[in-house]
C-alpha cells in the first residue's frame, strides 16, 4: 500500500454548467505531504472533502487503501471515514463540551452505537488522547470547556480530535486561515512534525503560497476546479504562480513575500 | 452663513418615505379597528367611578378564610402545568430530531412532523379544553392533556429551531469521524442544545402555570374551576383572595424559573 490515495478524474457540479471541479486525478503516496494551492472558489475544498465523501463526487473515483470509495455508503463509508483525518478552518468543535469529549470523538467510528452514546470510550484511548494533549501542549486545559480556548489552542484540539483516529490519511481545508502568523507557524509545525512521526500522508489546503512551499513535498495547483500544476515545490516557478493565480506576480506580492490570498 | 448650511439627510429619502407611510397605515388600521368594535378609548376614563366601585366594594376586601379548597386546587393546577410540560417536552424531544433539517433522517417527515406541530401550536389550549371537556366532562385529566397538546405544539417548534441553529460545522467533524447518527445526536446535537432546550422549557413552566388557571375555568380543574364557581355564585371577596393567590404562586414561579435560569444556564 505505498499509494492510500488515488483520485481519478474526479469531477464536481452543482447544477449544469457549472463545474466546481473538473476531470482532476492525482495521486497521494504513503507519507507524502501534499499542499494544494489557488484562487477562492478554485475548488480546492470541495476536492478535498470529496475524498472523505462530505460532498458527493459527480464523477470520477476515490481509491483509499485500495478500496474504491466513491460509492459505499453506511457502516463502508463510516469505516472509510474514520481512517481520514480531518482539520478544518473553523476548527468545528463541539463548544459545550470540554476539550477531552472533543477530543474523544475521534474514537467514534471504533465504537459501537451504544458505547459512542454512553461515553464508554477505552481507558488506552483515554491515556493515548493524554498523551497527545500533552504532546501540543494542551493538558492543563483537558477539562476546560471547547468555548474557552484561543482559535490557536481549538485548532491544536482539532488535531488531536483527528490523530486519535488513527488515520492513515490527514485532510487539512485552511487550517491556519483564521489563526494569527505566531498559532499559524505553532499549527502547521504540529501538523508537519505528527504526519512525519505516524508516517500519515497529509493533504492541505493552503491561501498561503510561501507556507506550502516551506512545508510540501509536493504542491498542487488548481484553477477554476482545473488541475494546472503537479509537482515538486523546487518547480513551482513564479510563472507557474501567475499561471494558477491568474495575475501577475506584482499582485501577489506583500513585502516582497508571496502571500497569495486563495 | 451657517442657516445656509445643506441638510445632508444620514438615511435614503426612500427609507424615510416608507416609514411615513407605514404610520399612517398603522393609524388608519386603529382608526378602524375602533370604529368597527365601537370602542371609545373615553368609556374608561369615564366611567372609572363603576370600575373602582366594584374593585374597592365588591372585591376588597378579599375573605382569604372562607376560600374552601383553594390551596388544594392551587396545587392542582401547579401540577397540571408542571406535568403538561413535562410530558410535552420528552414528547418534543423526539420529534424534534425528526423535524429539524439538521438532523431529519427522512425530509417527508419532517414536514408531517413540522405540520402536526403546527397544527397542535395554534389551536389554543384553551379551545383544547372545550373540546375535551365536552368529550369526558369536568376534571384536571381534561386541563393536563389540553395543556400538554398546546406545549407540545410549542416546543417542538422551538426546539426544532434549537437544533437548526446548533450549526453543522461541527456535526461535519463528527461525520468525518466516521460517527453514526444516533452518536451524533448524543456527542454534538444534545450539547450543543440543552441551554435552548432548558430555556424554553422553563419559559413553557411559566407560561403554562398562567394558563392552567385559565384552562381550568372552562372545566379543566384545578384554582381556576374553584375561582369560577366563586365569581358565578357572586362571592366576590373570596374571588378576590384566590386571585391574589394566584398572582402571588405566578410571581413566585417566575422568580424560581429566573433562578433557575441564571443559575443552570452559564
Amino acid at each position: 500500500m505505498s499509494k492510500p490515495l488515488i483520485v481519478e478524474h474526479l469531477t464536481k457540479s452543482y447544477g449544469p454548467g457549472s463545474l466546481a471541479v473538473d476531470d482532476v486525478s492525482f495521486e497521494v503516496k504513503q507519507g507524502e505531504f501534499v499542499a494544494i494551492i489557488g484562487p477562492s472558489g478554485a475548488g480546492k475544498s470541495t476536492i478535498l472533502r470529496c475524498i472523505n465523501r462530505m460532498v458527493e463526487p459527480s464523477d470520477g473515483r476515490i481509491l483509499f487503501e485500495g478500496n474504491d470509495i466513491s460509492h459505499v455508503q453506511g457502516k463502508k463509508l463510516r469505516d472509510a471515514r474514520r481512517r481520514i483525518g480531518m482539520i478544518f478552518q473553523h476548527y468545528n468543535l463541539v463548544y459545550r463540551l470540554t476539550v477531552m469529549q472533543n477530543v474523544m470523538h475521534g474514537r467514534l467510528g471504533y465504537m459501537s452505537t451504544m458505547d459512542g452514546i454512553l461515553n464508554r470510550y477505552k481507558e488506552e484511548d483515554k491515556e493515548k488522547a493524554l498523551k497527545l494533549l500533552n504532546k501540543v501542549g494542551l493538558l492543563e486545559y483537558m477539562y476546560k470547556r471547547a468555548s474557552e480556548l484561543s482559535g490557536g489552542q481549538k485548532q491544536r484540539v482539532g488535531i488531536v480530535r483527528a490523530l486519535m483516529q488513527e488515520p492513515s490519511l490527514l485532510l487539512c481545508d485552511e487550517p491556519i486561515a483564521s489563526l494569527d502568523p505566531n498559532s499559524s507557524k505553532v499549527i502547521m509545525d504540529l501538523i508537519y512534525e505528527l504526519t512525519k512521526e505516524w508516517n500519515i500522508s497529509c493533504i492541505v489546503n493552503l491561501h498561503q503560497v510561501h507556507v506550502a512551499k516551506e512545508y510540501a513535498t509536493r504542491i498542487i495547483g488548481i484553477r477554476q476546479g482545473k488541475l494546472v500544476f503537479d509537482g515538486p515545490p523546487s518547480e513551482l516557478t513564479n510563472v507557474m504562480i501567475e499561471e494558477i493565480y491568474n495575475t501577475s506576480m506584482e499582485n501577489l506580492m506583500i513585502n516582497g513575500e508571496v502571500r497569495a490570498v486563495g | 452663513m451657517a442657516d445656509k448650511q445643506k441638510h445632508l439627510p444620514l438615511v435614503d429619502g426612500g427609507e424615510k418615505k416608507m416609514v411615513t407611510i407605514a404610520f399612517f397605515v398603522m393609524l388608519a388600521l386603529f382608526t378602524a379597528a375602533t370604529a368597527y368594535t365601537q370602542f371609545n378609548p373615553f368609556t374608561i376614563l369615564k366611567e372609572q367611578s363603576t370600575f373602582w366601585n366594584f374593585i374597592t366594594q365588591d372585591f376588597l376586601p378579599p375573605d382569604i378564610a372562607k376560600a374552601k379548597g383553594l390551596w388544594s386546587a392551587m396545587l392542582q393546577t401547579l401540577g397540571m402545568a408542571l406535568a403538561a410540560t413535562f410530558i410535552a417536552s420528552c414528547l418534543a424531544f423526539v420529534f424534534a430530531f425528526l423535524g429539524s433539517g439538521t438532523t431529519a433522517p427522512y425530509p417527508w417527515l419532517s414536514k408531517i412532523i413540522r405540520a402536526v406541530g403546527s397544527f397542535t401550536r395554534n389551536i389554543p389550549a384553551l379551545v383544547w379544553s372545550f373540546i375535551l371537556v365536552m368529550a369526558f366532562g369536568i376534571g384536571t385529566s381534561v386541563g393536563l392533556i389540553a395543556l400538554t397538546v398546546e406545549t407540545f405544539g410549542f416546543l417542538l417548534r422551538a426546539f426544532i429551531e434549537t437544533i437548526d441553529e446548533v450549526g453543522s460545522e461541527s456535526l461535519e467533524a463528527l461525520n468525518a469521524c466516521g460517527a453514526d447518527y444516533f452518536q451524533k445526536l448524543a456527542q454534538c446535537v444534545i450539547p450543543a442544545a440543552i441551554p435552548g432546550y432548558i430555556s424554553w422549557f422553563l419559559y413553557c413552566i411559566e407560561v403554562n402555570i398562567r394558563s392552567s388557571t385559565i384552562v381550568g375555568m372552562v372545566g379543566g380543574g384545578g384554582v381556576g374551576l374553584v375561582l369560577m364557581i366563586y365569581i358565578k355564585s357572586f362571592k366576590y371577596h373570596v374571588a378576590g383572595a384566590i386571585i391574589l393567590a394566584i398572582a402571588a404562586v405566578v410571581i413566585l414561579v417566575d422568580l424560581t424559573t429566573n433562578w433557575l435560569r441564571k443559575r443552570v444556564l452559564v
